[in-house]
């Protein structure tokens, strides 16, 4: 059994968060992770507020009184408003994703919500602490959707050394290794996104599903560099076509945007293998099964004491 | 030294670029410093000046944040 200070801080079980993924981080999948003991997060994506609201509300009444979070992607046009909603819900914890969300937290903070910023930088974590995050999420570029350039390994150490408040570890973490991987870095919870996608409970087209298991060691690309905010997605005609753009001088950054517009709906809600954007950290290639939310997570932490534990072999 | 030639001395060091192409007007944009670059900068100054600054998202020029440094520490 491992108990850190994320447990504490957050009222959990097991140090755990769901990532917040768009389109598929919805109150099912969110309510699911919270009653297996974890921090089940709900995706505002670029929602507006009522979306939001109807979404908080509905795992509300599913998880009662156990915590849960609403994931704010602070590039989304509707930022301002959800980051009012999540404070007349009282949504006890908000992570946030591409960029500082300076402007929210004193809001946050005076509400009493526990703000989780993902920091792809020990100067970030730095920043977001000083200015009264509870935790951070140090992600590796080794997952799914937007990522940075630094891996897990190399960042949750400096951002562990960096701040006094809890980090976790997110990007390339699927089994107990993984989690156990992120402990001896210096991080006392990690976040899952990848893993959850499979999960029985997650409502995103069954194609997606099925792409995330058949997926191998190099199924993923990063594209959008040249636009500067890098997707890594399962390789498919819209990901090679998208990479080709790129490469195009000819092809402007307006007409590569246009292209890239509303794919990751195509591909979580209808499933097209073809055009869709099927976001998916490296770890896909680790996933060979669907179970629910709760084998998902007594499975990871029952492995991690495992080799936690068998680790003392190596020390003479 | 000025917070501007304090700070674009800074600046230059951080970039490898010539002292001349910093001027007040400048945009972190135009000297390719990124986001990630640009709180970096801001940590390493709020230790160099002992001020702290609260919003770095909306600094877009060198003279901006001069004057955003010499605000806060008053």
């Amino acid at each position: 059994m491992i108990e850190t200070r994320v447990c504490k801080a957050f009222g959990l079980q097991y140090p755990i968060f769901q990532g917040g993924m768009a389109w598929v981080s919805d109150a099912a999948l969110a309510s699911a992770v919270s009653k297996a003991g974890g921090l089940g997060i709900i995706s505002a994506m670029n929602a507006d507020a009522d979306y939001l609201r109807g979404q908080i509300r509905a795992c509300k009444a599913e998880v009662g009184e156990l915590p849960f979070g609403v994931n704010i992607m602070l590039m989304s046009p509707h930022a301002d408003e959800v980051a009012q909603v999540v404070i007349d819900e009282g949504v006890p914890v908000v992570t946030t994703g591409a960029g500082l969300p300076s402007r929210y937290l004193p809001a946050w903070n005076a509400a009493g919500i526990k703000a989780v910023p993902v920091v792809p930088s020990v100067a970030i974590a730095r920043k977001v602490e000083q200015q009264g995050a509870a935790a951070v999420i140090a992600e590796g570029g080794e997952s799914g959707g937007h990522v940075g350039d630094l891996t897990t390994i190399v960042l949750v150490p400096q951002v562990a050394d960096a701040v006094d408040i809890p980090v976790l570890a997110a990007g390339g973490i699927a089994d107990g290794r993984g989690v156990a991987a992120a402990f001896m870095l210096g991080a006392e919870g990690v976040q899952c996104g990848t893993r959850f996608l499979t999960a029985v409970e997650c409502t995103v087209h069954p194609n997606y599903k099925k792409k995330i298991l058949a997926a191998g060691d190099i199924s993923t690309i990063t594209t959008g560099k040249r636009l500067g905010h890098p997707v890594r997605v399962l390789k498919n005609q819209f990901a090679r076509s998208f990479a080709a753009l790129e490469y195009d001088s000819s092809v402007s950054n307006e007409e590569i945007e246009r292209f890239g517009a509303g794919a990751l709906r195509k591909a979580a809600v209808e499933g097209d293998e073809k055009n869709g954007s099927f976001m998916a950290g490296q770890i896909a290639a680790m996933i060979h099964d669907e179970k629910t939310c709760r084998e998902i997570i007594t499975d990871l932490f029952a492995q991690a004491d495992e080799v936690l534990a068998g680790a003392a072999k190596w020390v003479r | 030294m000025t917070t501007f030639e304090k700070i674009a001395n800074i600046l230059k060091d951080y970039i490898n670029c010539d002292l001349d192409d910093i001027k007040p007007e400048t945009t972190f944009e135009s000297l390719k410093i990124d986001s990630l670059d640009m709180v970096e900068i801001i940590m390493n100054l709020e230790e160099e000046f002992s001020v702290t600054v609260e919003d770095v998202s909306e600094i877009k020029t060198v003279g901006q944040l001069v004057e955003i440094i010499e605000e806060n520490r008053k």
